[in-house]
């Protein structure tokens, strides 16, 4: 059977139902998934998705709303009869049979000839570089070679949907960086649906198509990387997305003639003149006044036009410099592609070009504007 | 303050052998990171410091004074577990308390001695947890609070971020260069990553299989790496190294990589005496030159993080990675470039050891 | 596990009730029986409706046994005592000797260390027939014989393989480093042990502890042989029940029921320490 939409109806998820204490794990959880796309659920531990990859999995009940694939109810399906692929975080392999056989097993049970198993056995062994643990059996594996075993296992498979558990937590970060680009090329090739849970941005952004931030169980945002990165929806996914986080910063904005102006703090701000912000998006900013300001560390440039701040730390690391500064309104970090001078103690100065701001609003989180244009 | 003197230390297991005669002096308030992959024996070597194993053979000195005789306890070392290792049947209080309980304070010093070393590690409010209640993050600074809690003249952290989520550790890793140096102990730091390793290090020591391959300032790392190993730890996305042989003409010396000319430092050809040869190029170091007849494709472009990745492949099919910062125009697949680097910026590998070949072009304070 | 049809909820309640009768009639029966007169015990058919009576509990208690044949004296409470004696002098020399060596054989790696330990294991191996009758020489030579001394030795035989095997595992189970980081903190070797590694291995140790007294209660053959009758435990005494006059049934209830109270007890008290599990949280993740 070939790759599937997968629909998420107001997914709700209530552990312990009428007991004492009662866990709303995911709430009202609603996306689609097209035929062949590959969507990652990205979150810290505890925000819901696992809960959520096991629902759709059928490890956990429904508490409300419906999941549909391929326009099927699934959720009062048990675990096997929803043609679903699962690669386990844990190590899952059958500790009797070889690697081999393990990944061969769903495909023998369905009967499929003998040459082609082998063929896309040995297909999908290369991809994750284990050809030569094929014959071993699992308890002399190391984690990271069970962890890509489990993967080969859930991948070979011809399922409407396949779901990847953290698939890449155990592996070297050089062999990760690998495997990445080709997993998701073996993916697009075979046009699979994925549903790929990570806490790894750098794994979310690489291999899928959307991501679903997900944080206390809700969904913040769900689009594409760029549109995580260029235009985030609240200032959790602002902070969230991108290593090293944006720099949130509490400020009053208010007019300066037709230019704006952001007070940091009494003695801090970032002043823009006429032209520099446009017009919708001043107007939307002096609308809210109180605002927090999101600034990517890179977008930071050392200037003497800005505010002036002391340097706690300075780090160079080769083709960056890494920088914390204080300043009367809190602290920031900024990137610098060049090696930074200054030393820690020393004082510098700290601009934002209008069209690197993202502005929030103070109270709910909402985003109200990202550079040149309103949210 | 103390300083540490490792004098040809070797350590065996049963079936392997885990440090093979490594030396190292370590000065008064001097941090050293010690980077390698697993196995490289580093955490053995805090281990043999800290005193709880001991050296096959070798011998390990504190402030001049030989520790084979003496105890864990009486070294004066703080120590922060790769694992936190916190005591689970006590509150973070009491676990940040151990070493002052150890000394004999008195409650009222304990109480004070703890509430500031959690005060600066921001840990204040969870005092009373048990660890079990704690995040990692939490874990992870109250097992550095108890490492520091009695102003330890040495300080061995073992991987002290490895197990914290990315943004705790970028955020930790800033803050651990005031904490180290309001220390002013002497640190011995352990990791995988080398952003750390440079970052919190006077100097590093490079491990691999027992041994150290390369001790040297951040900056000699970084440029003057001893090997293709060292090499190729140092760097996000890591360095390009391509076979070819180094000529010269007229022009000056230089390599054909992708059947491209690339300017290399004048006299590696008499350096290479004819060896063949790796030419490494970081990828940052390598820039873009707008050409339409470029010799270079570009085959696929990552904005990964603050910079975009894109790999280009020649004619012949040699691959290279270049990095450039997120705000220049990221390139298009397809699109046809060439590439150039500053001749200083290209390193000499021997192909067949792996060693660098010191050309005898000062990279280092130009 | 959670899509199941009401036939197989159904089935699963079915099959837990039969579990159920199957282990647990025995107990309850016994219960009843032990509030019951031998006549109404031996009445044909049985009948759960009757008349209960402490006669059995009191003839127990007081050690007077009434039969048709006449007054019997029995010594059960005597033998209550024995066992109370010998199980938690065996179980806590077994502790105070297998804990400290359940350490080392967890931590260091000595000559004939696997050996040894392999060795003490094998004490359970043997059928305890085998050496009671070089031990009854022995013992009358050493003149251990008949004496609490002697029973306590012998009941290591029992208790310290199941000490030593069971701490062991959760020693093993704890990361050397938490010890370590003691240590560096600044304290003994000694101090450590005591403050992080037993609290540690509570857990352990108690339910190692629970076995050893279970298994040390319910000993038969070491006693019957190697002690007279005013050393005896109650599983040796319960022979006594077995009289001329005929088999005292409600007295053998009664007397079971009394000589599993205490390691039920024990159980119920321990279980806590046997669920909690201490070491959770202690090292990452």
């Amino acid at each position: 059977m070939s790759a599937a939409t997968l629909v998420l109806d107001r997914v709700d998820k209530i552990y312990n139902v009428g007991g004492a204490r009662p866990v709303h794990a995911v709430r009202a959880m609603s996306l689609e998934l097209s035929p062949g796309e590959i969507g990652a659920l990205l979150g810290s531990s505890g925000c819901g998705k696992t809960s959520t990859l096991r629902m759709v999995a059928g490890f956990e009940e429904v508490t409300h709303g419906s999941i549909a694939l391929a326009g099927r109810p699934i959720q009062a399906e048990p675990p096997a009869r929803r043609n679903v692929a699962m690669a386990f975080e844990g190590y899952s392999l059958y500790p009797p049979l070889t690697v081999r056989d393990n990944i061969a097993f769903a495909l023998k049970s369905q009967r499929i000839d003998a040459a082609q198993v082998e063929r896309r056995v040995a297909e999908v062994a290369a991809l994750l570089e284990i050809e030569d643990i094929l014959g071993r059996h699992p308890s002399s594996l190391s984690g990271g070679q069970q962890q890509r075993a489990g993967l080969a296992r859930a991948l070979v498979r011809d399922a409407a949907l396949h779901l990847l558990d953290e698939p890449m937590g155990q592996l070297e970060p050089r062999l990760r960086a690998v495997l990445r680009g080709r997993l998701k090329h073996y993916i697009k090739e075979r046009g699979l649906t994925v549903v790929l849970v990570t806490h790894d941005q750098t794994e979310a952004n690489a291999l899928a198509d959307r991501i679903a931030v997900m944080e206390d169980g809700e969904l913040q945002q769900f689009a594409t990387p760029a549109t995580l990165r260029d235009r985030p929806a609240n200032r959790f996914v602002g902070a969230f997305i991108g290593e090293p986080p944006m720099n949130l910063l509490p400020a009053e904005a208010r007019a300066e003639g037709q230019g704006v102006v952001f007070d940091l703090s009494r003695d801090a701000r970032l002043s823009y003149a006429p032209g520099e912000v446009t017009a919708p998006v001043r107007d939307v900013v002096l609308e809210r006044g109180r605002v927090i300001i999101g600034v990517r560390p890179h977008a930071i440039r050392l200037s003497d036009a800005g505010f002036s701040a002391r340097i706690v730390a300075n780090q160079w690391i080769g083709d960056q410099s890494h920088v914390a500064a204080s300043f009367s309104g809190g602290s920031v970090v900024v990137v610098q592609h060049e090696r930074v001078a200054a030393r820690s103690g020393e004082r510098i100065g700290l601009a934002v070009e209008a069209r690197d701001l993202h502005v929030f609003d103070a109270d709910s989180g909402v985003a109200v504007a990202h550079g040149e244009a309103p949210a | 303050m103390a300083s540490i003197e490792l004098d040809r230390v070797s350590k065996r297991f049963r079936t392997s052998v885990a440090l093979d005669e490594v030396s190292l002096r370590v000065a008064s308030g001097e941090t050293v990171a010690i980077i390698g992959p697993s196995g490289a024996g580093k955490t053995v070597l805090l281990r043999l410091i800290a005193g709880v194993e001991d050296p096959s053979r070798g011998s390990i000195a504190i402030d001049g004074a030989d520790m084979a005789d003496v105890a864990p306890e009486r070294r004066g070392i703080g120590m922060a577990f790769q694992n936190f290792a916190l005591f689970p049947h006590m509150t973070a209080f009491d676990n940040i308390a151990s070493p002052l309980t150890a000394r004999e304070a008195s409650p009222d010093e304990v109480r004070r001695g703890v509430e500031s070393v959690a005060k600066l590690l921001k840990i204040e409010r969870v005092l009373d947890h048990y660890p079990r209640a704690l995040s990692n993050g939490q874990k992870q600074r109250t097992a550095l609070a108890r490492a520091l809690a009695a102003s330890p003249a040495i300080l061995l952290l073992d991987d002290p971020l490895r197990n914290v989520d990315a943004k705790l550790r970028f955020e930790m890793r800033l803050e651990f260069e005031r904490l180290l140096s309001e220390q002013g102990a002497t640190t011995l730091y352990v990791t995988q990553d080398y952003r750390e390793a440079m970052a919190l290090g006077d100097r590093i020591a490079v491990m691999d299989e027992g041994r150290f391959i390369q001790v040297g300032t951040p900056e000699t790392v970084y440029f003057e790496p001893a090997s293709t190993d060292v090499a190729r730890q140092f760097g996000d996305p890591t360095i390009n190294l391509m076979a070819a042989a180094p000529d010269s003409d007229a022009s000056g010396d230089f390599a054909a990589i992708g059947g491209v000319r690339f300017g290399l430092p004048s006299g590696a050809v008499a350096a290479a005496k004819g060896r063949d040869c790796l030419v490494g190029m970081r990828p940052e170091a390598l820039n873009f030159e707008d050409d339409a007849s470029g010799a270079f494709a570009v085959e696929a472009v990552t904005p990964l993080n603050e910079k975009i990745v894109t790999l280009v492949a020649g004619s012949d099919g040699t691959e290279l990675l270049v990095s450039r910062p997120s705000h220049e125009a990221p390139r298009r697949p397809g699109e046809k470039v060439s590439l150039r680097i500053a001749a200083r910026d290209a390193l000499l590998f021997a192909r067949d050891d792996g060693t660098r070949i010191d050309v005898g072009a000062a990279r280092i304070g130009s | 596990m959670q899509h199941q049809s009401t036939f197989e909820r159904v089935l699963r309640g079915v099959l837990i009730a039969l579990v159920l009768v199957f282990f647990m009639f025995p107990i309850v029966w016994i219960l009843l029986m032990s509030f019951q007169t031998n006549e109404q015990i031996l009445r044909i058919p049985p009948s759960l409706l009757f008349e209960p009576t402490l006669e059995n509990y009191r003839a127990l208690i007081t050690g007077r046994l009434e039969t048709h044949a006449g007054t019997l004296d029995i010594r059960f409470m005597q033998n209550l005592w024995n066992s109370l004696i010998l199980s938690v002098f065996s179980v806590a020399l077994a502790l105070v000797l297998g804990v400290p060596a359940a350490y080392a054989f967890a931590r260091f790696r000595f000559r004939l260390g696997e050996d040894i330990a392999f060795t003490l294991l094998s004490f359970r191996f043997a059928p305890p027939l085998l050496v009671l009758l070089p031990l009854t020489l022995y013992f009358q030579d050493l003149g251990l014989s008949d004496t609490y001394v002697g029973l306590v030795w012998v009941y290591q035989l029992i208790c310290l393989p199941l000490i030593l095997w069971i701490v062991r595992g959760y020693f093993e189970d704890m990361s050397p480093d938490i010890e370590h980081a003691y240590r560096t903190a600044g304290h003994g070797w000694l101090t450590t042990f005591r403050r992080i590694s037993i609290p540690l291995t509570a857990p352990g140790i108690a339910a190692a502890g629970l076995l050893a007294f279970i298994f040390a209660w319910n000993n038969f053959i070491f006693a019957l042989v190697l002690a007279s009758a005013d050393k005896q435990p109650v599983t040796v005494g319960a022979l006594a029940f077995v009289t001329a006059s005929g088999i005292q049934y409600g007295q053998i209830a009664a007397a079971i029921v009394l000589s599993i109270t205490p390691t039920l007890a024990l159980a119920l008290y321990a279980q806590r320490y046997l669920v909690e599990g201490l070491s959770l949280g202690a090292v990452k993740g």
